[in-house]
């Protein structure tokens, strides 16, 4: 009788942790698999399969920046087309870096990087091939308190399952490259052409997010940033994953490798990176399956 | 319409977009390669590089004196091509191979941009655009 009721009390006790969680494990929506940003499948040569117009009207682009904001937007594409046109011409135009960090909202927004979504009862977590990860506590807790939170490219984020759907609560992002005050940057694709449709927020940027499976093949998110130092109403957008083909693993990109394009003389050369001894020719489980392999 | 965008030129406008003086550290850019050219190499591939941030063909190229010049076939990087189709074994030492690609600016240097390309087995290379030369 009292191993009854203990067991019982067990129970109870567990159910209450899994409430506090936000939803039972087995209610938690199945989103392995690889995903990417839809426009952003690469081809061979390095470009991808939409237009910088396909990807704006995907994402309800529009970006309702105040005066001041918009005048630093237009003085910031101003100085940017002069670089472009230098490197058009084969030049450096210096400032240049080594790091791949992306940072949010970035990754979720204008990567053309892929990515994964482990959901656990406690937490779900996003992992790039940039090797980034985005942590989204969804055990109840609330966001770090204020003297204890800095800052970073990934910002502090906590979450709660409303159904199937993911709602995640983030604060205190910045650039990952600007100075230690400046906030995040919003493009639409991250590229040369979507540099040109930028936003500008600060650190006290608030981002929400809605992410939800919308069929088996496809995740939506919906973003909403307030930031009223930046902009006049809060911003509204929406941007869709897809399943990766060719792949069933993650393959990582590492942007802080060799420099294989020198700059001499104010041009960029070319340098190929020494060759690699093939990992599989000797290898115990060079047997194994491919990497293309789909899982069981 | 291809958009000619790659990592190394995320990095150069990023910089711009944080509006500081990062110095230059090193660049992954294809700014060294023609645009504007293209340019078809028959070859025998001497090794297929896998690599980050880019992957690199090196291609042994018959020239007008009678020998062999190596090339330097710049690629995007192994995450975008492994999505594509490609893996590190899709070329082998020895294939013989088709590519167009944008020339380096640098003539004296033999090397280029990946564009497109025709395999030892006669097939458009994964990921090629619909017909060969028809890139970004």
């Amino acid at each position: 009788m009292a191993a009854a009721i203990a067991l019982g009390c067990v129970a109870a006790l567990a159910t209450t942790l899994v409430a506090k969680s936000g939803a039972s494990s087995t209610a938690l929506p199945d989103w392995s698999g690889q995903w990417e940003n839809v426009g952003a499948t690469p081809d061979a040569t390095g470009g991808f399969n939409q237009t910088l117009e396909q990807v704006l009207k995907q994402m309800e682009w529009s970006p309702p920046l105040n005066a001041a904001t918009k005048a630093k937007v237009d003085a910031m594409q101003a100085k940017e087309r002069k670089r472009l046109e230098a490197v058009a011409r084969g030049e450096d135009p210096g400032g240049a870096f080594t790091a791949c960090t992306f940072g949010y909202p970035g990754l979720m927004l204008d990567t053309p990087l892929m990515f994964e979504v482990l959901v656990t009862p406690k937490e779900t977590a996003l992992i790039f091939s940039s090797r980034e990860i985005r942590h989204i506590y969804t055990d109840g807790r609330p966001h770090t308190p204020k003297d204890d939170l800095w800052a970073t490219p990934w910002g502090d984020s906590i979450g709660h399952w409303e159904g199937q759907t993911l709602v995640m609560d983030t604060i205190a992002v910045k650039d990952p490259y600007g100075p230690e005050d400046s906030g995040s940057n919003v493009s639409a694709f991250g590229d040369v052409e979507g540099f040109l449709t930028i936003g500008i927020l600060t650190q006290q940027a608030h981002f929400i997010e809605r992410m939800r499976m919308i069929d088996p093949g496809h995740l939506e998110d919906q973003m909403t940033i307030i930031d009223p130092a930046n902009l006049t109403a809060p911003w509204h957008m929406k941007r869709t994953y897809e399943r990766v083909a060719h792949i069933h693993r993650m393959v990582y990109e590492d942007c802080e490798g060799e420099d294989r394009n020198p700059v001499v003389n104010g041009k960029f050369t070319l340098t190929p990176p020494p060759p690699d001894t093939p990992v599989g020719s000797s290898a115990p489980n060079s047997a194994a399956p491919a990497p293309s392999a789909p899982p069981k | 319409m291809s958009r000619a965008r790659n990592h190394a030129l995320i990095a150069i406008v990023g910089v711009a977009a944080a509006l500081t003086a990062t110095p230059a550290l090193a660049h992954h850019s294809f700014a060294m390669f023609d645009q504007s050219r293209k340019v078809t190499v028959q070859g025998t591939v001497k090794d297929f590089r896998w690599s980050n941030p880019h992957v690199f063909i090196q291609l042994l190229v018959k020239n007008d004196a009678g020998g062999e010049d190596e090339w330097s076939i710049e690629m995007t990087s192994p995450e975008h091509l492994a999505r594509v189709g490609w893996r590190p074994g899709t070329l082998k030492a020895g294939d013989k191979i088709t590519l167009v690609l944008h020339p380096l600016r640098d003539g004296t240097i033999k090397g280029g941009q990946y564009l497109s390309g025709i395999g030892p087995d006669g097939q458009a290379l994964l990921g090629s655009p619909a017909s060969p030369g028809e890139g970004k």
